[in-house]
């Protein structure tokens, strides 16, 4: 069973660095978790889709450094 | 503590400068100072220079003795100091605290940043290396985007400002038109910031601030010596807060509300013995629109969540009752980033010498200058009386 976790806020990147320029769009997050806030990317966005505050997300996975990452549950 | 006073200003034209270097902009800025103060260069004591990132941008450390040389100040002490976006402000204080403490008497502030000649992608790389290299950048987060993010959660807080935020850009443009120092003088609506290119939703380009190549100084001084050598109206330092914010946005207890912003404002205030009331004109840190709000109502000047709305009303335009950002802002003066505090400053004195020509305002004794840096995770404010 994955987690869930609610965007707190979030925002849909259309201008990256130079690392990301490949990946836009794509969508960063604040995402609460179990009491905590984390800064990650959530995977899976479909501009067609609207994403809201408060919406749940799953769960997917973890960084290189142990940070969360999450996906759209569509 | 002694009281201290600004002698002299200058800045450069912002904007993109591709024929001129960084050494350039420093002389060109640092001379018009020194010269406003109308001081012999032998009075300065020590010069305190702001710079974000010319390590990234121009490939160059070590600003405190470059800009000494270019002004031929001999062998006075020199320091970078390195605070994001408020890296002037920065120095600044410290040019300030110097001669408060009575260890100096007679200091020159500048800043300095050369940026416009680099791709967009390596210039937004030097920004976001005032966010959290581990936690944040790599994972894509980049400048706009935090502040997109504290527009979208602002927006569930407190209602959609979106045309709002749309006419801070607007009102920056227009009180850009008097300012001949400005980077861009062009008149833009509320659709075309809204129709602009999509930076980071809901922001597009014309939430921006611009990409600014420029340098700002200034002189201060003891302000009994100050009254002794100027020429003008004198500009006293009434008021100097600094204050500070975790690093990362997901830390942050409120997203809405900027933690540094209060504490700073609240010791400038206090410092001042002035009310937000009494401010008569602010420039205000405005990185993007969204932040030109959540300033406005930190700083006191409209409550929380009624910054959009003073904002709809005219109330922050030039000729309104609080004037915010009557240079143009970081969003049409320019922000070349380590020279923007001192650029604000240069402004509010500007106006307090009742020296501004065109964008003269009509009252302008007591002003406020607020810079942020980073994810907001530093704040200096400043304020002034003319006298």
């Amino acid at each position: 069973m994955a987690g869930k976790g609610t965007i707190y806020t979030y925002t849909v990147i259309h201008s990256a660095a130079e690392d990301f320029k490949n990946k836009v769009p794509y969508v960063v997050a604040v995402v609460e978790e179990d009491g905590r806030r984390f800064a990650a990317r959530v995977e899976g966005y479909e501009p067609s889709k609207p994403i809201s505050i408060g919406m749940e997300v799953e769960h997917s996975g973890e960084d290189p450094k142990g940070r969360p990452i999450y996906k759209f549950i569509h | 503590m002694r009281c201290v006073s600004v002698l002299g200003i200058g800045e450069t034209k912002m904007g993109k400068l591709p024929d001129r270097t960084l050494r350039d902009l420093i002389l060109d800025a640092g001379t018009k100072a020194i010269a406003d103060a109308g001081i012999e260069k032998d009075r300065i004591q020590a010069l305190y220079m702001g710079n974000f990132n010319s390590s990234h941008f121009c490939r160059q450390s070590h600003i405190g003795p470059l800009a000494s040389e270019v002004l031929g100040l001999g062998n006075i002490p020199t320091m970078r100091t390195e605070g994001a976006c408020a890296s002037g402000s920065i120095a600044f204080r410290l040019g300030y605290t110097s001669i408060a403490s009575g260890m100096y008497d007679v200091v020159l502030v500048g800043g300095v940043e050369k940026m416009t000649h680099r791709e967009t992608e390596f210039i937004t790389q030097g920004i976001a290396t005032a966010a959290d290299a581990e936690f944040e950048v790599n994972i894509g987060v980049t400048f706009p985007s935090v502040f997109a993010m504290m527009a979208n959660r602002y927006f569930f807080e407190y209602g959609n400002v979106r045309d709002a935020m749309a006419m801070c850009a607007v009102q920056n443009h227009e009180n850009a038109l008097l300012n001949p120092d400005a980077q861009l003088r062009k008149r833009i609506t509320i659709d075309d910031v809204k129709n602009g290119a999509p930076i980071a939703d809901p922001l597009t380009v014309f939430d921006c601030s611009l990409v600014t190549d420029g340098s700002a100084f200034v002189v201060l001084a003891e302000s009994g010596l100050a009254e002794r050598l100027s020429r003008r109206r004198i500009v006293d330092v009434v008021g100097c807060g600094h204050a500070g914010d975790t690093m990362i946005i997901e830390t942050k207890k409120s997203l809405t509300t900027v933690a540094a912003t209060l504490r700073a404002a609240a010791e400038a205030y206090r410092m001042a013995g002035v009310k937000p009331s009494n401010i008569d004109l602010a420039e205000v840190h405005d990185c993007f629109t969204i932040t030109q709000i959540l300033n406005i109502e930190d700083l006191g000047f409209f409550e929380k969540g009624g910054g959009g709305a003073a904002v709809m009303e005219g109330k922050t335009a030039r000729d309104g009752e609080k004037p915010i950002n009557v240079s143009g802002g970081l969003k049409a003066k320019g922000h070349p980033i380590g020279a923007t505090g001192i650029s604000q400053i240069y402004e509010v004195v500007t106006q307090l010498r009742h020296d501004a020509g065109d964008r003269q305002i009509r009252k302008a004794d007591i002003g406020l200058t607020h810079n942020l840096g980073g994810s907001a995770a530093t704040c200096l404010v400043s304020i002034f009386r003319g006298r």
